[in-house]
């Protein structure tokens, strides 16, 4: 079967597409690549049935995950894949508009996709706007991308209203992300969509980069097709900031598929894959990613912006040694307020990953005696 | 003497139901202007004001259908439900079925806010400053009590309350400790780019 970086870098013209073709995406059990893994026949349908040749199309190529390089890397070498799914997707829900939402910093996947557009001759291809979407981490959530292209905020909202319900210019819309929409076209063209996923492996592997893995991929198969660890590994992130730490011994054996995943309780999120090598220090990894996420807040709900904080300031107290002792019991008792009680799920996905590392490196946590940070760094 | 029982409850469960809904208002006001000390965190605010909020029915729903069920009354299901349909004053139980029906809207959308949307919500929340007055006026209008010492000395008191709190919301304003950090986020995301 065909893989996505592996088919041709274009087809011919597009194929004729009905509503019967959501049903096709049915069959194919393709879920969404954005992160949230969410089925993308059902997410069509909901378009599809309040349309009335109104609905807008939001290619979304923000990729704002800093360790996940996948849709840049679509966006840059198959951008007429991404524009069929896009057509398609316009045809199928009668759009009226098709928007490019593509992270202002990645000027080559938009460069690609400008041309790839010039070199279009369906009708489609006037609907099409392009908007710069903002190189921070919540811009590529759903309501986020609306609310940029509705006010020019990039921060995400509460709902209701679903994107399906009143998205841009308060029209039924179709946030999609640009694998996704790959995918489709491909699915599309050959009537099978490639059981493929594409990951971004990072951190302690000889080759770090995207990969293209088939069902039944293992985290290990794809770290050996990545030249293997550097060195001997003292833990995995699976799948990206949103993610959660895992034993490598356990990682190792874990199908890179959303749906085997899920049944263990994890989550292939946007496919990020990280190695953290044994010589590293996980409270100080830790630290600086929560660090990073309590930044990334867009401090519009309380427990978000001062939760996410009061957790981020309580892994550095313990991983620069300035802790009275008690951070690591605070931290067990607060990670667990923090979710559900923002507009998004920005501190959900924060709370996650920090209870994955209170878990996985309770031993490091407990014990953690500070260390010049230049050193694991 | 059960249909006197049920007469006095009528008229305690109405003054309880005054006090509990002016401190709920009262609660909610302060929750807008996010009052809190050391010792009363924020969440006790808005904690008070849920829990209270739904006792308020509970002892609006006692002084509902004691006063129907009365068989002294005579008041039938339909007073309790349509507004001035009452022939036993009228007017003032009418303002006592909008008030009820007014809470009920409003607790309602509270239990459903999050598949109603934030700003259906609030819009609905707002109707409070008319429920609390209309059910105020309800009671110096119909209440047995109204001229008693220990009922103006409450009604009194709820209505200082709420005035109290009115003006420190009008005049404090909500001060917002989220304001400057949202304000840095928006300038890094605030941009309008679509060509």
């Amino acid at each position: 079967m065909t893989r996505l970086l592996d088919a041709p870098e274009r087809f011919g013209p597009l194929p004729q597409m009905g509503g019967g073709f959501i049903d096709a995406i049915e069959q194919s059990r393709l879920v969404g690549r954005g992160g949230a893994g969410f089925p993308v026949a059902t997410k069509w349908r909901a378009v599809a049935k309040r349309s009335g040749g109104r609905a807008v199309v939001v290619v979304n190529g923000a990729e704002g995950e800093p360790r996940s390089q996948k849709d840049r890397l679509v966006m840059t070498w198959r951008p007429h894949l991404v524009l069929d799914g896009a057509f398609i997707a316009a045809r199928v829900l009668h759009a009226r508009r098709v928007i490019l939402y593509i992270g202002e910093r990645h000027e080559k996947a938009r460069s690609a996709m400008l041309r790839a557009l010039g070199e279009r001759t369906e009708p489609e291809g006037a609907l099409v706007t392009v908007a710069a979407a903002p190189a921070r981490y919540v811009a590529g959530a759903e309501s986020a991308a609306i609310h940029f292209l509705n006010d020019g905020v990039a921060t995400p909202t509460t709902a209701p209203p679903l994107p399906f319900e009143q998205g841009v210019d308060r029209a039924p819309t179709l946030v999609q992300n640009v694998e996704t929409l790959a995918q489709i076209g491909l699915l599309a063209r050959l009537g099978q969509a490639p059981a493929t996923t594409l990951v971004t492996l990072a951190g302690a592997v000889m080759r770090t980069g995207v990969l293209e893995a088939d069902r039944g991929t293992t985290v290990a198969d794809a770290v050996r097709g990545a030249g293997g660890p550097t060195e001997s590994s003292r833990a995995v992130l699976v799948g990206g900031y949103f993610g959660s730490w895992v034993e490598p011994e356990v990682a190792w054996q874990l199908p890179l598929d959303h749906e085997t995943l899920r049944r263990h309780g994890l989550g292939l999120g946007c496919g990020v894959i990280g190695l953290l090598p044994a010589g590293a220090c996980p409270v100080c990894e830790t630290a600086g990613i929560m660090r990073y996420l309590a930044a990334e807040s867009s401090a519009q709900c309380g427990p978000c912006f001062f939760g996410l904080r009061a957790l981020a300031d309580a892994c550095s107290r313990i991983s620069d040694g300035s802790s009275d002792g008690n951070d690591l019991s605070r931290l067990r008792r607060w990670v667990d307020e923090v979710p559900g009680r923002g507009a998004c799920r920005h501190p959900d996905g924060a709370a996650l990953f920090l209870s994955s590392a209170l878990r996985v490196f309770d031993r490091e946590f407990a014990n953690h005696r500070a260390h010049d940070m230049r050193r694991t760094a | 003497m059960p249909d006197t029982l049920l007469w006095y409850t009528t008229r305690g469960a109405g003054a309880v139901t005054l006090i509990l809904l002016s401190s709920v208002v009262v609660l909610g006001i302060l929750s807008a202007l996010r009052v809190q000390t050391a010792r009363w965190p924020r969440f006790l605010t808005t904690g008070l004001h849920r829990n209270l909020a739904l006792m308020t029915l509970v002892f609006l729903a006692l002084h509902i259908v004691t006063a129907v069920v009365d068989p002294f009354t005579h008041l039938g299901w339909a007073a309790a439900l349509i507004p001035f349909s009452s022939y036993y004053r009228t007017l003032w139980l009418g303002l006592g079925v909008i008030s009820f029906e007014l809470l009920l809207a409003i607790a309602v959308t509270s239990l459903l806010r999050g598949y109603l949307g934030h700003n259906t919500w609030r819009a609905i929340h707002w109707l409070t400053y008319a429920a609390w007055p209309v059910g105020v006026i309800h009671g110096l209008g119909s209440g047995t009590d109204t001229w008693s010492a220990w009922m103006l000395a409450i009604t009194a008191a709820c209505v200082a309350a709420i005035g109290v709190a009115i003006i420190l919301r009008l005049t404090i304003g909500s001060t917002d400790p989220l304001a400057s950090a949202r304000a840095t986020f928006r300038t890094a995301v605030d941009r309008r780019e679509v060509r």
